[in-house]
């Protein structure tokens, strides 16, 4: 399990790489990330939906309400442009810090 | 089946952002826990553990609450203490000296006495049309200080700013000058000093707080009261 620390920092990550596949509503959003970390990102609802909130205020996303075929109101997420512009680099500063991690690791096992 | 929105509306009630965002709000995070409810029906989980699952993704609702707002919040584009103190301050500063600079150029003409007594005879001259217009602009400077956010002393500060500049002059430019300058008569008595200090700091600040002062008062009972209400 991942500390809430490291979780919190990825968390922009995760949710901008999700909605890199096509909109999502808050629900979908948190399911699919715990499913796809097999359960080491797990969302609470204090953690989401501020997140979305704040990332819908930098522009890297943006909300709309849709209705469902079940006749259910629910606010859909999409990536702006600018979203896809922050997931690179985003996701090269993790990549960056996992191998250095990993580079760690191997060095202190050794 | 549990009332989501009933329930979240509970929960979340008093949340601190515009009526819009609010029902948007609540209707998010009711549709949240109605689908994590249905997702645990399905899966053959009995209702009412499934609510009280559902129920369970959010630990503190006031933390949620606080969290909601905070992100919510737009960037004010203006530093907090502009909006307080300084822009209330500088407008309550132009507006009473641009009215004074009309009065006594178009009238009427100072309320002038000659304070005399055995020793001493000071001249007070007391712009008494400009007193009255005064509490006005205090009540204004009160009201955009208070809006902000101020606190009792921006407020206070916000109305009496215009006779700052006075209550300088006389406490430390005149005597100053006194030593300085041989222009300035040497001849001002102690009486003099506070017949101006009166005329030009006292009464304009009794003025000025006589209308913003009540105008702070009833804005935070309001606000109080709204705080209350909400929760």
């Amino acid at each position: 399990m991942i500390g809430t620390g490291v979780k919190k920092g990825t968390a922009e990550l995760a949710i901008l790489s999700v909605l890199e596949n096509g909109p999502l509503h808050g629900y979908e959003m948190a399911r699919r990330i715990e499913e796809q970390t097999k359960g080491a990102l797990c969302f609470s609802l204090a953690a989401l939906y501020p997140m979305l909130y704040r990332m819908e205020q930098r522009r890297w996303i943006r909300g709309s309400w849709e209705t469902s075929s079940n006749g259910r109101r629910r606010r859909c997420y999409r990536l702006t442009p600018a979203g896809k512009k922050k997931l690179s680099p985003l996701r090269d500063e993790w990549s960056e810090l996992f191998a250095a991690l990993r580079r760690l690791a191997k060095v202190s096992n050794a | 089946m549990p009332d989501w929105q009933q329930i979240v509306s509970s929960k979340l009630s008093g949340l601190a952002l515009e009526p819009e965002e609010v029902t948007q709000v609540l209707e998010e995070v009711a549709g949240h826990l109605e689908e994590e409810y249905q997702s645990l029906l399905s899966k053959d989980v009995p209702e009412k553990e499934a609510a009280r699952r559902a129920l369970r993704r959010v630990d503190d609702w006031q933390a949620l609450k606080q969290m909601i707002e905070s992100a919510r919040k737009k960037e004010n584009p203006m530093p907090k203490r502009v909006a307080q103190f300084w822009l209330p301050a500088f407008l309550t500063l132009l507006l009473s000296m641009v009215l004074l600079a009309v009065i006594q150029m178009f009238g009427p003409n100072p309320w002038t006495r000659v304070v005399a007594s055995r020793w001493w005879m000071p001249v007070a001259v007391v712009y008494v049309s400009w007193l009255l217009f005064l509490p006005l602009i205090g009540a204004l400077g009160a009201y955009m200080s208070r809006r902000a956010g101020g606190s009792a002393r921006a407020v206070f500060f916000s109305i009496v700013f215009p006779t700052l500049p006075y209550l300088t002059f006389f406490l430390i430019g005149l005597p100053i000058a006194l030593i300085l300058d041989d222009r300035v008569a040497h001849n001002i008595t102690i009486p003099a000093f506070f017949v101006g200090l009166s005329a030009w700091v006292i009464f304009p600040a009794t003025a000025l707080l006589a209308g913003g002062w009540p105008v702070h008062f009833f804005a935070s009972r309001r606000l109080i009261s709204s705080r209350s209400a909400g929760g």
